[in-house]
């Protein structure tokens, strides 16, 4: 998928979000958008995903099936959650069975009879990450996808990373706070001044002769903290059980 | 495309959000129907002019009960065409339940005159209401927040659309053409004599034409301003 010199800005007169933005994305690669709040990083998510047009230029090569998680999920809508799935199924041309395979796999089960205004943060992100998931994307645009999820939930998020790359699918994913610079593989583009920059990739992920496994126990109110905190000293967490 | 349809129908619903366009038709029907009896096509031609402005609101609120970020996600799901395509059919849906009670309305409350082109009068009501529904569709659709992009600029559109309709179309207007012919069939059902073949056949072509038209408009700015 190429941006072709793209140019955007939200209305005639205003101001450009973003600038001459030219980059490929290959088949079964990850990038990660990186860049402070109100960079731009959701404007270039929208565009890659073709819920923007850009002013200028084009993106070309967008593969058919898109799955986009927006940055706030749309909960203001008279369905429960799984309701909501199986409509959203019947929509995206996804099986039945594929509603039941997510709910289950994003711990959703118990939230499935719970209105979509009553869902927590977190439990609607879910949701919204289901439905980007039911059909296999080849391209799936996660828009800050760690906001409001639970540290059992995180975890998940680099595995169906990896399922979808591994499919051929492409995968683009921003971060203002920095949780995912260990994505394994994954490119970095920053977004700055309304410009995009292909900035160094991180480190090699350590194979796995260099690294040892090591089980931690921490108190159940502290796990968040306790993830984010590894995971911020370069250590891979593998999962959170109990 | 059928799931969005019922997906948009089962979330105006469910949210709520057709209590008041609910009420406003029974008030409507209240007022045209409680004075007494009419012959049908007088009865029908009131009826749909009448519906014209609740139609377009309805369909207004109906649009945008749908949050932004949802429509968003629909039209990657099955497409820019179809995405607005399927929110003129819900709105299609709910416009023909209306006149479907609306058309039997009065005969729960002897408001038809049965004595007088009772076959004729029905069918002529059941055209004045097929050529206003489109229409108040289409106005409703480009009042919708996702052509406007704000709720006041909607009300607006909606607002003076509803009163142009009724100006424009008065006897005498000086331009007739700029709005469906809501008030020029309502005048034809409600003349001495029944309307000719060719004035149904060049109010059919008029209301097509406008139609046309306007949801030419709306493909165009649904297009330009997603």
């Amino acid at each position: 998928m190429r941006f072709e010199q793209v140019w955007f800005r939200y209305a005639r007169r205003a101001d450009w979000t973003l600038r001459e933005v030219a980059a490929t994305v290959e088949p079964g690669s990850t990038v990660v958008i990186l860049g402070r709040n109100g960079a731009g990083k959701s404007t270039l998510l929208q565009l890659a995903a073709g819920v923007l047009r850009p002013g200028r230029g084009a993106i070309r090569g967008r593969p058919a099936i898109v799955g986009w998680v927006p940055e706030r999920f749309p909960a203001d809508q008279p369905f429960t959650a799984g309701d909501y799935l199986r409509r959203m199924a019947q929509l995206r041309g996804a099986p039945e069975t594929a509603v039941g395979q997510w709910i289950e796999r994003l711990l959703l089960t118990e939230h499935a009879g719970t209105r979509l205004t009553d869902l927590s943060k977190g439990t609607a992100q879910k949701v919204g990450l289901a439905q980007a998931l039911l059909v296999p994307p080849g391209l799936l645009v996660l828009d800050e996808p760690w906001e409001g999820l639970d540290s059992v939930a995180r975890t998940l998020i680099p595995d169906i990373v990896a399922e979808v790359t591994a499919a051929g699918g492409m995968v683009l994913v921003s971060d203002h706070r920095g949780e995912i610079t260990a994505l394994p593989g994954a490119r970095h583009w920053t977004v700055a001044d309304g410009t995009l920059h292909a900035t160094s990739a991180p480190p090699a992920a350590p194979t796995e002769e260099d690294e040892v496994i090591v089980e931690v126990a921490v108190r159940r109110s502290e796990a968040d903290q306790a993830v984010v905190a590894l995971r911020a000293s370069g250590h891979r967490v593998l999962g959170v059980r109990g | 495309m059928r799931p969005l349809v019922a997906m948009r129908i089962a979330g105006f619903v469910r949210g709520g959000r057709a209590l008041a366009p609910l009420i406003a038709v029974l008030v409507e029907l209240g007022i045209i129907y409680g004075g007494g009896a009419s012959p049908a096509a007088v009865a029908y031609g009131y009826s749909a002019a009448a519906l014209f402005p609740v139609i377009a609101w309805l369909t207004k609120l109906l649009l945008d009960a749908e949050p932004d970020v949802q429509r968003r996600l629909a039209r990657l799901s099955i497409g820019p065409t179809r995405e607005a395509t399927a929110g003129v059919l819900a709105a299609l849906v709910l416009s023909l339940a209306v006149c479907v009670a609306a058309m039997a309305a009065p005969w729960l409350f002897n408001g038809i005159d049965t004595r007088v082109n009772l076959g004729a009068g029905l069918a002529l009501g059941v055209l004045a209401h097929l050529l206003a529904v489109p229409a108040a569709i289409a106005v409703g659709a480009l009042a919708s927040r996702a052509v406007t992009g704000s709720i006041r600029l909607g009300v607006t559109v909606l607002v003076v659309s509803a009163v142009l309709v009724v100006v424009l179309g008065l006897s005498g207007s000086i331009a007739p053409w700029l709005v469906p012919p809501v008030m020029a069939t309502a005048r034809a059902l409600n003349g001495k004599y029944l309307p000719t073949a060719d004035r149904l056949a060049f109010l059919t072509g008029w209301a097509a034409l406008w139609c046309a038209a306007a949801f030419t408009g709306y493909g165009w700015l649904r297009r330009a301003r997603s």
